[in-house]
């Protein structure tokens, strides 16, 4: 027996907080409050709508196809970067257990008006990325009859990312991007990697230059940018693979592959990371300031400093594992 | 006299140095809400996020060991690292949703008689406190409320993202760490800097910028005239207290903000005096009107 379903279908008179801002008439943001029957199944994108049609004409937002598509309509409700067209507003006034909520433009860009924000920096910053194919001979047949094959494997290593629609979520929940004018971000690097890993290219070192140069190494894996992906394409995933092909790539005079071989390294080693030589191990020489420095504090503090690793228990069978993968890789039979 | 709690208490790497004296810290507080640990021997470092820059499958496999042997030992596996718990539920996840990975670590792991399962639970402090023992057992054990304290709660990222590596509470809007506060008896404030990264993870590859981050959530706290920060990460409670002078002289600001790890602020709502928790050892001095 098919058991009939009624939804229940709620209203919430809330207020609606949205952040104003025209640069030219405004010295800085502030908030207007807008009250709205809130139902289920109203997305940002409608609240938005209904009160630029019925309450104030002169709010401004972007959104085109209205089918979590062309990644336009992207702001932050409560703080968290979402696209209005595919984010319903209910479940956000029920998690947040308030009758109130905030809409602002993304961060970590100019606001052009209102929630309208101008992502051409971040355009500007892709379009170094080299983020296209350069065709790889040896994978793309000379005629056009011929189709140019990949494994099923070779297209998952990418495939996740390809569905990126440029929206700037993550570029907007990221920290590092927000400290560092210069750093690239979690798309551009997504889609540096996307391009890299494809087996058509052949434009790797280029690329994965200019990956190094924006920022490659300045990703904090804070993993914010997996959280509010509306396509969940992983940026911080393909950061840590793009890193992974660096140091494949011979690319190791960075801190960043410096750090990835030790903790390698020290875990079949020790079982743990060997914390106190790492400034030497990452640094180089210069790290033994870091080291003294270190060891002064434990000195004022009454505790001896000592270099000596604090092993776990774990390390006299995690040489195995190592062996073992690096058969199993040396084989091509990783199915990672 | 209430049911004791055990977990498998996998320790990670952040309690080495001076840092060392948390694991008292932490078996001292738990006992105060009858919560024991059992030290998850054959553990290894779950290598932070960063064995994966050179190989996933290694990551994988040393994490899926980790717990392993939690699950032999038949307890949850808790550890008090927001990135150890981030890497392991991590793999705990990618394993569960690809079948064939998990029986090729499962093979990794069969040379040294081990299997895992993927029963193993894990839990994080926050939701030791707020769920196992539960704000009620909290509140009876609170002896020495820390009322009128001004209080900037921090999360840090790693137990909040990705949201679906956890299903213990909201990733947009998690509440336990207030919940714990509120039984403690502070004051709550709010600040704009709240869900900001702290930048621990770029201290070796990018130094310069992990200050920057540090110093721009420490800002946003001290603009709203706190007492103190707590946190429910070691990591971010390195870079909060630790490198917090030298995070701000780079920056060109000057204040001090004192900064907690969560367990020690329990501690001191339970009673236990600033000795026991050893507070002289912080970067930042510690003076509070308890």
């Amino acid at each position: 027996m098919i058991e009939k379903i009624t939804p229940v279908r709620k209203s919430i008179l809330a207020n609606i907080r949205i952040q104003r801002f025209t640069p030219s008439e405004h010295k800085s943001a502030y908030f207007d409050n807008f009250k709205v029957s809130v139902e289920t199944g109203m997305t940002v994108l409608e609240a938005l709508r209904l009160i630029k049609n019925t309450q104030d004409s002169s709010l401004t937002f972007r959104a085109f196809c209205r089918s979590k598509i062309c990644g336009s309509c992207a702001v932050r409700v409560n703080g968290k970067p979402v696209l209005a067209c595919s984010t319903q507003l209910m479940p956000i006034l029920e998690d947040f257990k308030k009758d109130s909520v905030s809409i602002q433009p993304l961060k970590n860009m100019p606001v052009l008006r209102d929630l309208v924000v101008d992502i051409e920096p971040v355009i500007e910053k892709l379009s170094k990325m080299h983020p296209y194919l350069m065709e790889n001979r040896e994978r793309i047949p000379e005629t056009l009859e011929e189709e140019s094959i990949m494994s099923k494997q070779e297209h998952s290593r990418f495939d996740y990312i390809t569905d990126c629609i440029l929206c700037g979520s993550c570029y907007s929940a990221c920290s590092a991007a927000s400290a560092d004018p210069n750093y690239a971000g979690p798309l551009t690097l997504g889609k540096a990697y996307r391009f890299s890993a494809d087996v058509r290219d052949s434009f790797q070192g280029e690329r994965m230059q200019a990956a190094v140069d924006q920022g490659l190494w300045s990703c904090a894996q804070c993993r914010k940018c997996i959280n509010v992906c509306p396509k969940d394409t992983r940026p911080a995933v393909s950061i840590q693979r793009m890193r992974k092909m660096s140091i494949d790539d011979g690319i190791h005079d960075t801190a960043g592959s410096r750090r990835a071989k030790a903790y390698t390294g020290d875990v079949a080693k020790y079982g743990q990371v060997n914390k106190p030589m790492l400034p030497v191990i990452v640094n180089g020489p210069k790290g033994w300031a870091a080291i003294e420095a270190a060891e002064n504090y434990l000195k004022k503090h009454g505790i001896e400093p000592t270099l000596q690793v604090c092993t776990l228990g774990g390390q006299s069978s995690t040489q195995k594992i190592y062996d073992k993968v690096k058969e199993l890789e040396a084989k091509g039979e990783n199915k990672t | 006299m209430s049911e004791t709690i055990r977990y498998g208490f996998y320790s990670g790497c952040c309690f080495q140095g001076a840092d060392a004296r948390f694991f008292d810290i932490l078996k001292d507080v738990f006992a105060k809400v009858d919560v024991e640990l059992e030290l998850i021997e054959d553990a290894v470092c779950c290598g932070s996020g960063v064995i994966e820059e050179r190989s996933e499958l290694t990551s994988l496999a040393v994490n899926a060991k980790n717990m392993a042997h939690a699950e032999q030992m038949g307890l949850p596996l808790y550890t008090p690292c927001s990135t150890c718990y981030n890497v392991i539920s991590n793999a705990q996840k990618r394993m569960k949703e690809d079948p064939a990975v998990h029986a090729q670590v499962n093979e990794i792991l069969a040379e040294q008689g081990l299997e895992y399962k993927g029963t193993c639970k894990l839990t994080h402090t926050l939701w030791v406190f707020a769920q196992d023992v539960g704000l009620e057992k909290l509140k009876e054990r609170v002896t020495n409320p820390l009322t009128g304290l001004r209080v900037a709660s921090y999360y840090g990222c790693h137990t909040r993202n990705p949201a679906d590596i956890q299903g213990y509470e909201s990733a947009d809007n998690p509440t336990s760490l207030e919940d714990i506060l509120e039984v403690l008896g502070v004051q709550i404030v709010e600040y704009d800097t709240k869900d900001d990264c702290c930048g621990y993870h770029l201290a070796w590859p990018n130094n310069d910028l992990n200050m920057k981050m540090t110093s721009n959530v420490l800002e946003g706290a001290h603009t709203k005239d706190v007492d103190l920060m707590v946190t429910s990460c070691p990591l971010c409670f390195k870079s909060m207290d630790g490198t917090q002078a030298k995070a701000l002289a780079q920056t060109g600001k000057n204040f001090q903000l004192p900064v907690l790890f969560l367990p020690e602020l329990v501690g001191l709502a339970c009673g236990m005096t600033s000795e026991d928790m050893m507070l002289k050892y912080h970067g930042v001095p510690v003076n509070l009107r308890l």
